[in-house]
């Protein structure tokens, strides 16, 4: 392994200089994941350290799974997946992943927290459409910032406007924030102290391209004239230009009365996505769809992309930048290099004494399941697994998990989104203790549920590998079966009652509760 | 760990924190008290009772919901044409006086300091709410923690048996527009909020699982976790072992919210209301060391018939609030516990037609008793007709970096929010000394 | 309705009586002050009769002898002719809300929210009786008010009503309660929101026959922050103890202050208001409201001329003298 690592981080050294383009960036048509290994290696090696060995099979398929439709993987597919002894049977999964409607729908939920977070409307129905068309980053933008309110199919993208229409402050930051990966609400109110980049003229100067935005009888519409104006710190107002983050300025053209319309939200859409304008934008999305799969972004905060706070891998983060704009802002090309790479295959566990810093990604983060992730991923572990239409089946498991997924959508809401530092509050783990809804609902032991299975089995090991298997995608270690079937043992006089506390031991485990 | 020097917020050096050590402070600043809290017994015990009392400081937020007149309580106006149809009395503090309606407290206005200079600017309710409990607005990409929250962290242990926020708000306007928040503090921190019942939610053990089974397949699922746990670092997996790990603590401490666990007498102290009973119980929390607690008197929003509104409410509160004092002062925890009335605002002076007064942030009061507080004093003054603060301006920064300073705690210590380092108040801000013990 | 004269005040004015026959009026304002108002003689604004501690919220007019009663708990004499104070008595722990003058004038009848309505001689200040049948607290353990006192027009009956609209006729001659009646309709307690109170009875009204009690106030509100309620007025056959009729204004929101029967009992008027102010005449005859009328401010008070035709009312920031 490691001496095929440094064949290749030489070959690519001594091929760099020839493959590169003037602005020294590794060559272009190396696919992704190659890229990513190339550049986490070349700093683990400056860093004279040895990353955390691959993930075994079962972890990997479980984070993939995860990571990619938003569910642990079903007992067949764990079952499949392990039993296989084709070389490139990662790929293949990924590629089965990504091809799955499932894909879409929990790419659709990502996007759609990302989005709209912290507001009370959601625009998933129009990604729903947009991604099952392979639609792009920069679509996406535009359809959300430029909503066609009149195509019923896409009229929900205005939701991400109207959300924020009546505080235009707040409009100004979160699309900063969103899709430039800069915060410059500091800048709202004085120059930012720290940050030389954001000057108050940052701030108003995107202000500038919502200023005209406003709602009428329930509809978006948007002015073709109106100023922003500001006090600086020394109290000379000021007239805000339409400035984007780079420093550039649009100016109107007053000088037709007629149509074409000026559309402020528009030249701030073009303005945006122009070469030499368009970084902030390419690297803003890179920087949070890297942070999705690694827990870690390449820059941190997240919304702190500015001169002052460099990436933790500068040409990494160029590099990648690049490649999905010559791609189109294909976020799946992205999302497929990233899971392919060593670097997002590695094990969570690190034995070795100090733990890594999370910028050399030399570990894989422990990473809490969001609210739909574990709400799902409930609700399958806790069905039998013999009862889903088999894989040979897509369209019928489909399905089923989509059924799923509907029924979880109220579970998930008695949870936290995660956001970095996530903390489990008490309140979830007063929920599983002693809440009517878990013991109800998630522990029923009727028709298709797990516990009805295992009710039905001869055996207390039989009924430990089913449960592990079903619940945790693995067979129980040594100590795991002796601790479990102990457990069992102790309360040979109510088996069922006894498999309802392991199922939910189980359950409640960090090992569920995780993505790992 | 080598500190992420790349990932600073400011691009500062100093910034620069271990992480792990700034989760550490908050478990090394807890008490190293191994009793088992919930167990109202131990405070039978003088010695370790009093060991409990010196330890520990804690909070108890009489949120007056919906904006109380300071007019009708803590800064009257008698004979202006704004100053409505209430006396002031004198009280047992020469030169201080407070409305007729609050006879008791004026008896005990040696405990309280009355903060009549508040400027907080912001009118509406969600918006004022969210500044008086957190001490300032969001950002829009940061939460703040409110009062609660950073309380529960900076005076709770981490595997405290017993909820360290606590928050009662039974009456339901106003109150989506006040939520107990932790904010960037995360979920730990979060209220465990009473809403309809008397009872945590999920508080108790469903019937359908024995108890023995109940704390056995809590130990089998904590073996579980823990192998998992070994080798992976993280604060959000830790934070998971320890919710689980407070259950059963918590589950002892239901308890702790029965009033009818309190003698008759006591009881009859606060009186029938239901804010009256809800002060009880927060008293019977903060002695079982619970850090904080905030019990919502809803709705104070008199827009019309303000005198009669404040007739109904003012003695209330001024019953409840002198028996609390009383009660903590005659148990030895009125040193330790600070007492504050606040709201999201008050009310004009002018009196509309409507004989109501509106929502008023330029010119208002609060108070703060006990635990670090200067008692028997004022602080700050507004004018003749209570339109304007003429002296001693005071903010909801100032005003939280004084109840920080009252409780022991650094108004201007870090938090880090990823790298970025958060103060707990605006930098620059300073508690009020002059009222501070 | 039309008005003639227009006087504007500093404060809210709670109180009236007019000199019979005359243009001379005499008000209680929020300033704490009894005023004498003379508009008849053109451009002499109100003159300062005296003053209270707080609030001046009953007036009394027996000849040239005035009583007041506010919200100080002090019911105090003048001499209108004099302009002097006569006599000040302490005659409520609590405000006093309303005061009431027998028909022969020689009683003066006060309730305050101490929840007690008190007789007193009109000639000497004595007090004749204490009436007590009131709560003191609602059924929600807040203290109760007592708004409300009126003698019926022979003199040999005084009703008075508090918050939760609990209405008690008295026999002025024993100081015995003679009937009850209730009016749970002008008291709204909201349990669930917000957990305070709002209304009660306002005013009251004998028919000129005596037969009917008029009671107004506030129907059921939904935001108790706020007026937010249906003006009522309830009528009753107080003698059978049954209620006869009830208006549900369809126009007007807020408390009906005060109410005043047509000298022939044609109608009775009711004044009152919100953040603005209305007059409602109703029909007993027809059950129906003959006129609802915008006012100019919030009424608390007026005053009819003996032919019914002009109406003197105080009440926010205003004193108006209108014409039917």
């Amino acid at each position: 392994m490691r001496i095929q690592r440094l064949i290749l981080t030489f070959l690519a050294f001594l091929l760099g200089p020839i493959l590169s383009r003037a602005d020294d960036l590794l060559s272009s048509a190396l696919p992704i994941e190659q890229a990513v290994d190339h550049f986490i290696d070349a700093r683990l090696q400056e860093t004279g350290l040895q990353p955390a060995p691959p993930a075994s099979d079962a972890n990997f398929i479980r984070r993939l799974t995860l990571d990619l439709v938003g569910r642990i993987p079903t007992l067949e597919e764990t079952r499949t997946f392990l039993a296989s002894s084709n070389t490139s049977k990662r790929v293949e999964l990924v590629d089965r992943l990504m091809h799955s409607p499932a894909f879409v729908r929990h790419q659709a939920t990502e996007l759609d927290t990302l989005l709209m977070k912290g507001t009370r409307g959601s625009v998933r129905p129009y990604l729903l459409v947009i991604l099952a068309e392979k639609g792009s980053w920069d679509r996406i933008y535009r359809d959300l910032m430029l909503p066609d309110e009149n195509d019923p199919k896409l009229k929900s993208a205005a939701e991400f406007l109207r959300q924020r229409v009546r505080d235009l402050d707040k409009l100004t930051a979160e699309v900063s924030s969103i899709f430039f990966g800069v915060n410059i609400s500091c800048a709202q109110c004085h120059d930012h102290p720290l940050v030389a980049d954001w000057k108050q003229d940052h701030f108003f100067g995107m202000k500038a391209f919502f200023s005209r935005t406003y709602e009428s009888g329930g509809r978006l519409a948007e002015r073709e004239t109106g100023l922003v104006k500001f006090k600086t710190t020394k109290g000379v107002e000021r007239s805000a230009q339409l400035m984007f983050l780079t420093g550039k300025v649009v100016k109107p053209d007053t000088s037709k009365a007629a149509p074409p319309k000026f559309s402020a939200r528009a030249e701030l859409v073009k303005l945006s996505l122009q070469p030499g304008q368009r970084d902030f934008f390419a690297r803003a999305i890179v920087n949070r769809i890297w942070h999705r799969f690694f827990g870690y972004g390449l820059v941190m905060p997240l919304d702190q992309m500015h001169s002052e706070n460099p990436p933790s891998h500068p040409e990494l983060l160029n590099w990648l930048a690049r490649d999905l704009v010559e791609h189109g802002y294909d976020l799946r090309r992205l999302i497929r290099g990233l899971v392919l790479s060593r670097a997002y295959a590695r094990e969570s566990r690190w034995d070795k004494g100090e733990v890594p810093r999370p910028n050399l990604f030399a570990v894989a983060r422990v990473r809490p399941l969001t609210p739909m992730q574990l709400a799902v991923s409930l609700r399958l572990a806790v069905t039998d697994p013999q009862t889903l239409p088999p894989m040979s089946k897509p369209e019928e498991l489909d399905k089923r998990l989509q059924g799923l997924e509907a029924s979880a959508a109220d579970l998930a809401r008695s949870f936290e989104q995660p956001g970095d530092d996530f903390q489990v509050g008490v309140g979830e783990a007063l929920l599983f203790s002693n809440g009517v809804a878990i013991e109800k609902d998630l522990l029923a032991d009727g028709g298709d549920r797990l516990l009805n299975r295992l009710r039905r089995l001869q055996t207390d090991d039989e009924a430990i590998d089913l449960a592990m298997q079903t619940i945790l995608g693995r067979l129980p270690r040594d100590d795991e079966r002796k601790l479990l079937g102990n457990y069992l043992k102790q309360r040979a006089d109510r088996p069922a009652e006894a498999r309802r506390q392991m199922v939910w031991a189980l359950l409640t485990s960090a090992e569920f509760r995780f993505n790992y | 760990m080598a500190p992420n020097r790349h990932s600073n917020f400011c691009g500062s050096p100093l910034h620069a924190m271990d992480r792990r050590n700034f989760l550490g402070t908050a478990v090394a600043g807890a008490a190293a008290f191994a009793a088992d809290m919930t167990q109202l017994n131990v405070l039978q015990h003088p010695a370790l009772a009093s060991e409990l009392k010196k330890q520990q400081k804690r909070c108890i937020l009489l949120w007056l919901a919906g904006g109380a007149s300071q007019l009708e309580t803590w800064d009257p106006k008698p004979g202006a044409p704004t100053g409505g149809p209430f006396r002031a009395i004198p009280t047992s503090v020469p030169g201080i006086h407070i409305s007729e309606l609050m006879p008791q407290m004026a008896k005990r206005m040696k405990h309280t300091c009355i903060l009549r200079s508040l400027n907080t600017r912001i009118g509406d309710h969600g918006g004022g709410a969210q500044l008086m409990m957190r001490g300032r607005r969001d950002e829009p990409n940061l939460k703040y923690p409110d009062l609660g929250a950073v309380l529960a962290r900076e005076l709770g242990r981490r595997d405290s048996q017993v909820p360290d926020y606590v928050s009662f708000y039974f009456a339901t306007e106003g109150r989506s527009m006040a939520p107990g928040t932790a904010g960037f503090l995360g979920s730990r921190y979060a209220p465990m909020e009473l809403y309809t019942s008397m009872v945590p939610e999920n508080i108790r053990r469903l019937d359908s699982i024995n108890d023995l089974d109940h704390k056995q397949r809590a130990e089998l699922r904590e073996l579980l976790s823990k192998q998992f746990a070994q080798g992976r670092a993280s604060s959000s997996l830790d934070s998971h072992n320890e919710a689980y790990q407070r259950v059963r603590g918590l589950m002892a401490s239901d308890k702790l919210f029965d009033a009818t666990q309190e003698p008759p007498k006591v009881r009859d102290r606060y009186g029938p209301t239901l804010f009256g009973e809800q002060v009880m119980v927060a008293r019977r929390l903060v002695e079982a060391g619970v850090p904080f607690v905030r019990v919502a008197r809803a709705w104070w929003d008199s827009h019309g018939q303000n005198f009669e509104t404040h007739q109904e409410l003012v003695p209330e509160l001024d019953h409840v609030m002198a028996a609390l004092l009383d009660d903590l002062q005659e148990r030895g925890l009125l040193d330790h516990t600070l007492v504050i009335t606040l709201a999201e605002f008050g009310r004009t002076p002018k009196i509309n037609p409507s004989l109501g007064r509106d929502h008023f942030a330029t010119a208002w009061s609060a108070t703060l008793s006990g635990c670090g507080i200067q008692g028997g004093s004022v602080w700050g003054k507004t004018d003749a007709k209570g339109e304007h603060v003429v002296e001693g301006e005071v903010g909801a920064a100032e005003l939280f970096a004084t109840i920080y300073r009252a409780l022991g705690i650094n108004p201007q210590k870090n938090y880090y929010v990823g790298s970025r380092p958060v103060p707990l108040t605006e930098p620059g801000t300073k508690p009020i000394k002059a009222i501070l013990a | 309705m039309k008005a003639i004269k227009d006087i504007p005040i500093n404060g809210i004015a709670f109180a009236l009586v007019r000199v019979p026959s005359s243009n001379r009026l005499l008000f209680g304002s929020s300033d704490f002050q009894v005023y004498d108002l003379d508009l008849a003689a053109d451009k002499s604004g109100p003159k300062v009769l005296g003053a209270h501690q707080s609030y001046v919220t009953g007036l009394a007019l027996a000849g040239t002898l005035a009583i007041s009663g506010g919200y100080d708990g002090r019911l105090i004499w003048w001499d209108i002719e004099t302009r002097k104070q006569i006599r000040a008595v302490e005659a409520h722990t609590k405000w006093i809300r309303k005061v009431a003058l027998s028909p022969d004038g020689k009683m003066v009848a006060s309730v305050g929210d101490d929840m007690v309505c008190r007789l007193w001689n009109v000639a000497d200040g004595k007090m004749l009786y204490e009436l007590r049948g009131h709560h003191e607290r609602t059924p929600h353990h807040f203290p109760s008010m007592l708004f409300v006192c009126t003698f019926a027009p022979d003199g040999q009956s005084l009703a008075t009503a508090d918050k939760v609209g609990h209405i008690v006729v008295w026999d002025t001659a024993s100081g015995k309660p003679i009937k009850t009646l209730e009016a749970p309709g002008m008291y709204t307690w909201d349990p669930v929101q917000r957990k305070h109170s709002i209304g009660g009875i306002r005013a009251l009204a004998f028919s000129p026959d005596g037969k009917y009690l008029a009671a107004g106030g506030i129907s059921k509100i939904g935001n108790v922050d706020h007026l937010d309620g249906k003006a009522r007025i309830e009528v009753f056959d107080w003698q059978k103890g049954e209620k006869a009729h009830e208006h549900i204004d369809d126009k007007f929101k807020g408390l009906v202050e005060h109410l005043v029967f047509h000298p022939k009992g044609d109608w009775v008027l009711g004044g009152g208001g919100a953040n603005d102010g209305f007059f409602l005449f109703f029909d007993l005859k027809t059950k129906k409201a003959l006129r609802q009328e915008k006012a100019a401010m919030h009424i608390h008070a007026f005053a009819l001329d003996e032919k019914a035709e002009t109406i003197y009312a105080a009440g926010y920031g205003k004193i108006q003298k209108l014409e039917v």
